[in-house]
This record gives C-alpha cells, sequence and structure tokens, in this order.
C-alpha cells in the first residue's frame, strides 16, 4: 500500500511539474500585462518601464529559468495586482472554496444515496418519477440563474436569508444549496441506475428468499455493492468543486480560488494563475489518491499492489 | 398568547429596523456599507486613479493637493490652500497649516516633496504618473508650509494635475507599493481583507468631523444583486449598477460619469481619408433609436470632452441622422475616384459597455443601408488596444475603432492631444493647424485655454470630421434612504464619505 503511494505520489509530482510549465507559457501566450495593468493612456516609457521591473522584457527562457530558480527557493512571485505574494493569495482563497466544496459534495451525495436508493426500490413509481424529475432539473438548471432567483426569493422577498458574503451560518445556506444541486441531480440518476441494477441480482433475491428485511436489503446488501460507480461520479463532480465554483463564488462574493484564478488569468496576474494552478493541481491530486484508496476500503477485492 | 404575538411582531419590527438602518460604528458617528463592483486590487495610493482603488482612498483616507470641482473642472484649494506661476516652469504651492497624517507625522513641504519623489522614483510602478505624460518634476521646499515644484516644460494645469497625486505620510515605503496606506484624510484603514476593507473616522484630522463614523466595503460582480443589498439593507450605498437594476426613482439616481463613447475612425486609410466619406459615416447613424441603447439619460455627444471639463465647446452641434446626405456624399467621393466599395473593418472591444456589442450591429446595419461595406469584428482587449495605440498594425486595412475615453481631470489637455496630435498616442491624422492649435492650446492659461481647446474641437469636428463621438455616458448609483448624498461627474473615482449625509 505505502509503495503505491509513493508511486502515485512520485507521478503526481512529475504531473505538477509538467503542468506548471505549459502554465507557464500558456500565461505568456496571452500576452504583455501592461496594457491592462496600466492606465490606456499610459506613455510607452512607463509600459517599457514596467516590463522591465517585472522582468517581461527578457527573453522567455531567461525568463523561464528564472522562475525555475525561485520555484527552487519557494517563491512563487509577487502578484503585480495584490503587492503581495502570490502563494499568499491563493493559500487565503482556497480552504474557502475547500469548505464549499466538501461540504456541498457530502450533503449532495448523502441526499442522493438516500433518495436514489428509494427511487431505484419501486421504480416507475410516483416517488420514482418525482425523484427523477428533481434530480434532471438538478442537473441541467444554470447554476446561475439559481443562485440569481434564490437571491430575490429568500433575501429580498422572504427576507429570510442575506444576499451574500461570508460571516454567519446563514451565509452558508444559499451558496451550498445552488452548489449542491447539480450535484446532487447526477448523484441521484447514478445511484438510482445501479440500484435498480443490484436490486435485481441473485444475491439480493437469495436476501429476500431468506426474510431479511427490504430496508436491510436496500442499504446494507445493494447499496455497498453499488457504491463503486458512484464514488467514481462523485469524485469527477468534486475534483470541478474544488477547482473553484466559479458562478456561485462570483454571485454570492465568496472569497474562493475559482473567482481569484479567473481574474486572474484575465487581469494576466501571472503569478497568481500559477500559484492557483498549482494549489489545486495539488489537491486534485490528493483528492485522486483519496478516492483510489476508498475503493480498496469498499471492495476487498480491490489491492493495489507496487509492481 | 397575544402578548406573545405582541413581542414577536415588535422583535421583527426591532430586527428589520437594524437591518435596514446603519449601525452605530464605535468611536461614535454612523457605520455604513457600501457595495462595490470589485475588489480593490490593492491599496497604493500611487494607484488611485484605478475605479476600484480610487472609490475606497481617494479623498477618505488620502488627499491630493488639489481637487477638481466636478461643476466647472477648476483645480480648487485641499492639502495647498492656494498656489501661484512664479515662471513659465515652476509653480509655488502653499500648505495648509495643522495637518497631521494618520500616523501623527506633520504634513509639511518636506512630505510633499517625499510623496512625489516616491511616485516618480520608479521603484514600482505608479499609475497616477499617466497622467502626468512625459512631465519631470522637481520638488523643492521653500520653507515649512510652502513648495516650488519645477517641470522641464512649462506646465499650465500643473495644479490640476496634481489632484491626482495623494499625499502620503513620509514613513511609507519608497521601495514597494503598500496595501496600508497612511494619508491626511478624514478616515484611516483599519482592515483590508479578502472580504472587506474597514475605514474608521480619523479623529484627528484637520476638517469637519464628518457624520460617518465607520465605513465597510465589500464587493459583488452583480449588479442586481448589487441592488438588492442596498434594497434588503445589508449595504446603504453602490456606486454602479445597470440601467435595468435602476429601477426606483427614491434610491437610484444617475449621473454623468465622464466617459465618452466613440467610434474613432482611421484617417490614413482610404476610403477613410476623404472627409466626405468620414462625413457620411457620422449622418448615416439614427442617434436617437441608438440612444434608446443606453437609457432615457444618457447625452448625445458632439466631442471628446464632456461639459464640466475645461475646452468643452458647447456650442458644437451633433451630428444628426440624415442617410439621404450621407448617400449623397459617398456618391460624390465615388464619383471622384474614392474607394468607398471597399471593406472596412468595425472594430469592437467585448464588454467595453454594456450593450456595446448591439450597438456596433445596429450602426454597421445603418451604414450599410447607405452604401457602405462594414465587417464588424469583436476583440477582447488585448487585441482590441493593438488597434488603439501606436504603432498601429501594419496590415490593418480601412478599420473603425469602437472605443471609450474618460476624463473627469478637470482638463481637456487630457484628451486632446492624445487623439488629435499629430504624435498623440491614439491619433489617426495629421494636420499641421491641429498640431500648433494644440501647442499654443497647453501652453496658454485661463479663458484663453479654454477657447483653444473649445477652437480645435470644433475644428476636428466640422472641417476634418475625425471622429464619430456617440455619447457622453451615464452612471446609476443606488443611494439607502437613509443617506443623503448624490453622486456626481467624480463618482467614478472617488466616493468622498465625509460628503455623505444622514437622514434626520
Amino acid at each position: 500500500m505505502f509503495g503505491y503511494l509513493g508511486k502515485r505520489a512520485l507521478h503526481s509530482v512529475v504531473s505538477v511539474l509538467g503542468l506548471l510549465v505549459l502554465v507557464f507559457f500558456l500565461t505568456r501566450l496571452t500576452g504583455d500585462p501592461s496594457y491592462l495593468f496600466l492606465p490606456l493612456d499610459a506613455t510607452p516609457q512607463a509600459r517599457e518601464a514596467f516590463s522591465t521591473l517585472h522582468g517581461f522584457d527578457q527573453p522567455l527562457h531567461i525568463q523561464f529559468f528564472n522562475y525555475l530558480g525561485d520555484l527552487l527557493h519557494l517563491d512563487f512571485g509577487e502578484s503585480l495586482r495584490q503587492n503581495r505574494s502570490a502563494m499568499e493569495v491563493a493559500l487565503e482563497a482556497f480552504p474557502q472554496t475547500l469548505k464549499l466544496a466538501v461540504l456541498a459534495i457530502f450533503l449532495a451525495g448523502a441526499l442522493a444515496l438516500v433518495v436514489g436508493s428509494l427511487a431505484a426500490a419501486k421504480p416507475g413509481s410516483l416517488f420514482d418519477r418525482f425523484a427523477s424529475l428533481v434530480s434532471l432539473a438538478g442537473a441541467s438548471a444554470p447554476d446561475f440563474w439559481i443562485a440569481i432567483v434564490g437571491i430575490l426569493v429568500f433575501a429580498v422577498s422572504l427576507d429570510l436569508l442575506p444576499t451574500s458574503g461570508t460571516g454567519s451560518a446563514a451565509h452558508w445556506i444559499m451558496p451550498i444549496g445552488v452548489l449542491m444541486l447539480r450535484p446532487f441531480g447526477l448523484l441521484v440518476q447514478v445511484v438510482r441506475g445501479t440500484m435498480i441494477g443490484a436490486l435485481s441480482s441473485p444475491y439480493v433475491k437469495t436476501a429476500r428468499a431468506k426474510g431479511v428485511r427490504r430496508q436491510k436489503i436496500i442499504f446494507s446488501h445493494a447499496l455497498r455493492n453499488s457504491l463503486l460507480p458512484v464514488i467514481t461520479v462523485a469524485g469527477d463532480l468534486a475534483t470541478s468543486l474544488v477547482n473553484g465554483a466559479v458562478v456561485v463564488e462570483s454571485v454570492f462574493g465568496w472569497p474562493g480560488i475559482g473567482k481569484l484564478m479567473i481574474d486572474a488569468i484575465i487581469q494576466r496576474d501571472f503569478a497568481v494563475v500559477q500559484s492557483t494552478v498549482l494549489v489545486t493541481a495539488c489537491a486534485i491530486f490528493i483528492l485522486n489518491i483519496a478516492i483510489d484508496l476508498l475503493y480498496a476500503v469498499l471492495d476487498p477485492r480491490i489491492r493495489y499492489q507496487t509492481s | 398568547m397575544r402578548n406573545n404575538g405582541a413581542f414577536s411582531t415588535i422583535a421583527l419590527a426591532a430586527l428589520l429596523a437594524s437591518t435596514a438602518l446603519p449601525a452605530l460604528a464605535q468611536g461614535g458617528g454612523k457605520a455604513i456599507t457600501i457595495v462595490l463592483p470589485e475588489q480593490p486590487s490593492n491599496l497604493e495610493p500611487c494607484g488611485s486613479i484605478l475605479t476600484d482603488v480610487g472609490q475606497v482612498l481617494s479623498q477618505n483616507i488620502t488627499e491630493p493637493l488639489t481637487v477638481i470641482n466636478p461643476k466647472d473642472g477648476t483645480p480648487q484649494p485641499k492639502l495647498a490652500t492656494k498656489w501661484e506661476r512664479v515662471n513659465d516652469t515652476t509653480w509655488r504651492f502653499h500648505l495648509r497649516d495643522g495637518v497631521k497624517f494618520q500616523d501623527g507625522k506633520e504634513f509639511n513641504a518636506e512630505a510633499v516633496a517625499f510623496t512625489l519623489k516616491r511616485m516618480t522614483g520608479g521603484a514600482f510602478t505608479c499609475n497616477n504618473l499617466a497622467k502626468f505624460g512625459s512631465a519631470k518634476l522637481t520638488v523643492t521646499p521653500v520653507d515649512r508650509l510652502t513648495v516650488d515644484i519645477k517641470t522641464e516644460k512649462p506646465e499650465p494645469i500643473l495644479p490640476a494635475l496634481l489632484s491626482v497625486a495623494m499625499m502620503v505620510s513620509p514613513a511609507t515605503p519608497t521601495d514597494k507599493a503598500v496595501n496600508d496606506p497612511v494619508g491626511t484624510g478624514p478616515y484611516k484603514l483599519n482592515t483590508f481583507t479578502p472580504q472587506t476593507v474597514v475605514l474608521d473616522r480619523f479623529d484627528g484630522y484637520w476638517g469637519k468631523t464628518p457624520e460617518i463614523g465607520k465605513a465597510t466595503y465589500v464587493w459583488r460582480g452583480e449588479s442586481s444583486l448589487r441592488a438588492a443589498m442596498v434594497q434588503t439593507g445589508e449595504a446603504q450605498l453602490t456606486p454602479a449598477i445597470a440601467i435595468q437594476d435602476a429601477t426606483n426613482p427614491e434610491t437610484d439616481f444617475s449621473y454623468l460619469n465622464s466617459e465618452t463613447t466613440a467610434i474613432r475612425i482611421d484617417t490614413e486609410q482610404p476610403p477613410l481619408n476623404d472627409v466626405r466619406v468620414r462625413k457620411a459615416l457620422n449622418l448615416a447613424i439614427d442617434w436617437q433609436g441608438m440612444a434608446e441603447l443606453f437609457g432615457a439619460d444618457v447625452l448625445r455627444a458632439s466631442q471628446m470632452v464632456v461639459p464640466g471639463i475645461n475646452g468643452h465647446n458647447p456650442d458644437l452641434k451633433p451630428w444628426g441622422y440624415d442617410p439621404d446626405q450621407a448617400a449623397k456624399l459617398l456618391a460624390e467621393a465615388k464619383a471622384d475616384g474614392v474607394p468607398v466599395g471597399t471593406a472596412i473593418k468595425l472594430i469592437g472591444r467585448n464588454g467595453i459597455y454594456p450593450n456595446g456589442n448591439e450597438a456596433l450591429e445596429a450602426m454597421m446595419t445603418m451604414w450599410e443601408a447607405v452604401g457602405f461595406d462594414i465587417d464588424l469584428q469583436m476583440l477582447d482587449v488585448a487585441d482590441w488596444t493593438r488597434y488603439l495605440q501606436k504603432p498601429f498594425p501594419q496590415e490593418r486595412g480601412p478599420n473603425l475603432l469602437q472605443i471609450m475615453h474618460d476624463n473627469n481631470k478637470g482638463d481637456a489637455a487630457f484628451t486632446v492631444p492624445i487623439f488629435y496630435q499629430s504624435s498623440g498616442q491614439y491619433a489617426t491624422f495629421s494636420d499641421p493647424k491641429v498640431d500648433t492649435l494644440i501647442g499654443e492650446a497647453l501652453n496658454a492659461t485661463d479663458t484663453a485655454r479654454t477657447k483653444a481647446f473649445q477652437e480645435i474641437l470644433a475644428e476636428v469636428h466640422d472641417r476634418i470630421a475625425v471622429d464619430i463621438p456617440m455619447f457622453h455616458m451615464i452612471g446609476y448609483t443606488r443611494v439607502g434612504k437613509e443617506l443623503d448624498w448624490r453622486p456626481n461627474l467624480t463618482t467614478n473615482s472617488e466616493i468622498p464619505l465625509a460628503e455623505i449625509r444622514l437622514r434626520k
């Protein structure tokens, strides 16, 4: 197991380094940051001074070697806009997204397991049809629209929740509600589909013949065997949430890493782009390893070997 | 049971009242929340010309020597009480006595010298220097409260230029930009986090004590959300909402925001080098119909300088809508061999202003209706900037460029040279007469200066028809009912908290 983990970690380090090289050159392709950082009427001399100050006047390969040298000293550069360490900016934003993503994916997963299992227990029933309708609507409704409507209804009309921001427990309700809607919708469909297959398996028929209670058959026998594809999809959804819940962060003024990354790309704040990519890439690699380990826990047939 | 109901009603009313009214700040005065469209990227006083920075810093934490009167564009005293021109290249400023920085240090001639040296030192990027162009400043303290500022070339509008030089404490680092500014303003920085900026009233302020004791700035990108925050009482003011969100006449106020939209004509490229073609472009647009895209309060523009800025020419009449005349001018040009059928690129910038794409599509249709061949291309800001500034792309061909220009700095000198002087960064034409007039205007003072700029604007409009001015743009703010404050020409760059009053 430890050998496997070591091998995965090594692969991850190589992948992260490759990603950083790619991001370095891709960001430079977007153009000269002075056009976005300085006022439009800045003189050519001012643009030249800006480029010299930040090393953008150097040939690209020199910039790259300087960047690698700085990386070795764990210096990730300074944000052009925020006048402070780019890594500090990224690490400040990441926990905000992580907390939101973890809560949203756990709540969506737990709810989907219950609703999907119950829907699969009686396919074609009224509950099943209602669950399918809600889950499909949740999976396909644009979260931007849901967020705005949520604000108008719950904050403006009913005055029950704050419109946006952070601070109290009430501030979490709408962002999490909106963020979990799509994962919930998709996971209900996955749970329902795999559970229908599991519930028609011979071992379930045997359990029924032996007089095992219905709830135990559904939640203890069938559900555990249906979890692997659910974990795969949930892991994929969690990855996209950790990568930044851009829309939710933008609409609700949530200071997360998704919006930070998009803003940094638009503003050509290269050091922040590189730092946010590094932080999210590391998080995603850790998440993937955790999902692999979870497979082994759920299915005793799965064993990881180093060879 | 009845008592419980009554209690609940009172409690609910109290809760609603507490959210709808500004709270009391520690240390006295009311606390308000202002919701901005974007996060201040930093709090460096040298970047105060940027909207996101200026709306928090300018006139609140930091103050300049002079401020621009939004009604007539003239510089007014702030930290300098008066000034005079010693000779062509030297101005003398007399400083306000009894002013302290928020860290307790004295504001004096040395502090002015320190600030201007820090601005021009080159150790970090100072955006505000863009307003000075190539002007080089030498600052010499004469005595404790008098300072001489010398420029290499005559600079008749130096007092106006200094409205962007925010005075900072001599303890401010000179080798890097800062996020913890210390100035002389009525408010001092409490905290700056990724979620809020909080300013507290500065008890040692030299001027009148403001009514607002504490201001918390938050930021939300969505206009409808910002409007909703003021409506629900979560915030008391938001400086920029979209026209479709400005639905409540009691709280939503429009203001001329110092931005002018226009289409720049590349006059070096045939057929756009023919004045009849350029006039036809102006006459072919149904301006009344176009105005509907930007709101009822928008002001049709005849020039790139807004009313209230020195040099604006009130006698200039915008081009009218006369498609027949446009077609006739085109036919005349064609008869003289001008290649009017050449495809002309209409270059727009994504997101330059609300309904910007729709405006270009409408204009393209109207131009094609009178005989032009227009090819619309929408670019992102980086690509678009290549066409805006010299050196222009060699292969650009005949083109029309969608632009928006902002000048709230009091003088047409911040507009005219860059657009209309041969050496101007955005200029697509060279006219010796206009160059001479601009040279004279830049060296003139008082009424002569105003008239000189007015003459230039008339020249480029009437004789050369060098561009297609569209509209002086309007912004909308939502102000909570509990506040007494109205936006003006400077709101895009500053929101002075000291000017905000509470309704009794």
